[in-house]
């Protein structure tokens, strides 16, 4: 931990993507937690005729049903955000553990283990994703374990490769001659040293589970009606897209804004964190 | 040699087709759904005894330990048979082949949009450093990678089919029908290929070769085009190979935004209809031409760039 505060102090604060990308994300998490007062109405009550186009009483306009598109924007920010944290944190924890043990005792559990995450990288983009859905039925929640699972190969490569850096230096030969155990190791002294490249990509795929997510369950796969979720709520207003824009285009103009404030904080924070990698 | 380096990287395709089968196998595995069930879905209730049920579950070999249902999915598989889907009661692999065109056009259209418009876009950022190009052009990339694909899809409808009238909003008649979704698939990888190209020009711009084709009083068109391009576009290339990839999950979204009946529609609609043989053999048909493809570039890639074939690279 303490490897990150000085280098973090360098330029990242002052930097536009910086405060626009958190900002952005804090506003949102804002929207989700307190999303029973900010809605100005029940998510899912009729409250106007259908297909109400946005006025000063419906900013965002209704829905087929009547319902307040804005409402039901704001009550999607909870489960898109618990979606972001419940991957990632899937993401992490079976990849942390993974890639750690691979690079820390090397040789054919290392093998083994790169293999299957080799194996598991060559199904391109959402489709692994898809498999596991298939297995497990359409469902928000299998959405999150689905789209966590998929994401573990990156979090098992990135720390293998971090412990491969850094296994062979004198503090962890220190740490094992004052006899500390294995897991003690990998845990105090090897893991610390991770936390940077983590924090990067943990923040990128925050973003990247909220628009795979929303994406799955635009195709049926994931939330099902009367879910107020945001890929849901786009796909609804697929089929009436010419008659009523706004039921389709707000939902996925939050996605956008979440999305893109996790890429902006992302791409700062690799900048500020890895000087070398100052372009791209 | 190129030719031992095409040899090894296939040698190290076989263990990986393997992975990926068993991973496609073991997780539909879990399924829930009962295949003879939904076979049966459409009959009346009790019109089919118990005894027919377990007939038809033998007869698909439902009884039989997993091993040997594994070992007979991979075997036909190899053969090109990926069994019968349950819904639509036709070979998996006629259904791939029929759908296949369709999502092959997507993907190229797809690709076109994506390096056309990156490298473009990519190339003028970087030899206009600081430009309002360049800004302009990273701002784009950056929303190109964070807009989510169905909601650039049905953004691109509203404006350019409803609005405007230029391009059909669904369908797959002519050339018209596939510039939208050509376009909403393509502009993600084209924001990644753009900055790739952007950072990877900027490089070789400065490079001691640069300053000694200028010293040699060479035209400035053609020190761009024969030093510059030429050593810059190299890494772009692997990032096409890899974009092949996105193309195919895109589809996925893609094919459903605009009602075009591809390989991806099919999928998605396999997995709502429970339909386990049709997932399976699409998900391993995509993965799998996703492999190859991924080969074809690194092998490319090699012959373009020596120093990787003859050094072992580092994957």
């Amino acid at each position: 931990m303490s490897t990150l505060a000085p280098r973090l102090e360098r330029s990242v604060f002052v930097t536009p993507s910086f405060v626009i990308g958190l900002g952005v994300l804090a506003a949102w998490a804002l929207v989700a937690l307190a999303a029973s007062y900010a809605a100005p109405y029940d998510p899912f009550a009729t409250v106007s005729g259908a297909r109400a186009a946005p006025s000063l009483d419906f900013p965002f306009g209704t829905d087929r049903l009547g319902r307040d598109v804005l409402s039901r924007v704001i009550f999607g920010a909870r489960i898109s955000l618990l979606l972001g944290f419940i991957s990632v944190g899937i993401g992490v924890s079976v990849g942390a553990t993974l890639g750690i043990v691979s690079g820390y005792y090397r040789g054919s559990i290392d093998t083994l283990i790169m293999r299957a995450i080799d194996a598991m990288l060559a199904f391109p983009g959402m489709l692994l994703a898809l498999v596991i859905i298939a297995a497990l039925g359409p469902s928000i929640t299998h959405v999150m374990i689905a789209v966590g699972i998929a994401t573990v190969p990156r979090y098992a490569r990135l720390i293998r490769a971090t412990v491969l850096s850094i296994r062979e230096q004198a503090f962890v030969d220190a740490a094992r001659l004052s006899g500390a155990s294995d897991a003690k190791i990998m845990l105090r002294h090897i893991l610390p040293n991770a936390v940077a490249p983590l924090l990067v990509l943990s923040t990128l795929q925050f973003g990247n589970a909220i628009s795979v997510g929303a994406g799955l369950s635009f195709l049926g796969l994931g939330a099902q009606p009367p879910t107020a979720e945001w890929g849901l709520m786009a796909a609804v207003g697929r089929d009436v897209l010419g008659r009523a824009w706004w039921i389709s285009t707000f939902p996925g103009l939050a996605i956008f804004t979440a999305v893109m404030a996790c890429n902006l904080l992302g791409d700062s924070l690799s900048k500020s964190l890895d000087p070398r990698q100052s372009d791209r | 040699m190129l030719l031992r380096y095409i040899a090894r990287r296939l040698a190290q395709l076989a263990p990986v087709l393997f992975l990926i089968s068993i991973i496609v196998f073991s997780i539909l595995h879990a399924l829930p759904g009962d295949p003879v069930q939904l076979m049966l879905a459409g009959a009346e209730s009790g019109s089919v005894t118990p005894e027919r049920q377990a007939e038809l579950r033998q007869m698909m070999g439902l009884d039989d330990p997993l091993y040997v249902q594994y070992f007979r999915f991979i075997g036909g598989a190899v053969t090109g048979d990926l069994g019968t889907s349950v819904r639509l009661r036709q070979p998996v692999s006629t259904l791939i082949l029929d759908r296949l065109g369709s999502t092959l056009l997507l993907s190229l259209g797809g690709i076109l949009v994506a390096v056309l418009l990156g490298l473009a876009t990519g190339i003028v950022a970087a030899l206009r450093q600081g430009s309002w190009v360049d800004t302009a052009s990273m701002v784009l990339a950056n929303i190109g990678v964070s807009v989510p694909l169905f909601w650039l899809g049905l953004v691109l409808i509203l404006v350019f089919s409803f609005e405007l009238g230029w391009f059909p909003p669904a369908g797959q008649q002519g050339l018209r029908s596939l510039v939208l979704p050509s376009l909403t698939l393509g502009l993600v990888s084209a924001g990644v290929i753009s900055r790739l190209t952007r950072s990877s020009l900027a490089q070789v711009l400065v490079e001691d070769y640069m300053r000694t084709a200028r010293a040699k009083g060479l035209p400035e068109h053609l020190i761009y085009i024969r030093h510059a391009l030429r050593n810059a576009l190299v890494p772009v290339l692997t990032i096409v190979g890899l974009q092949f990839g996105a193309m195919l999950s895109g589809a996925v979204v893609t094919e459903t935004v605009f009602s075009r009946p591809g390989l991806g529609r099919l999928v998605v609609q396999a997995i709502l209809w429970q339909d386990y043989p049709l997932v399976q053999g699409i998900v391993l048909f995509m993965a799998t031409s996703y492999v190859f493809v991924n080969l074809v570039v690194d092998v490319s890639y090699a012959w373009l760039d020596p120093r990787i074939r003859d050094g072992e690279r580092a994957a």
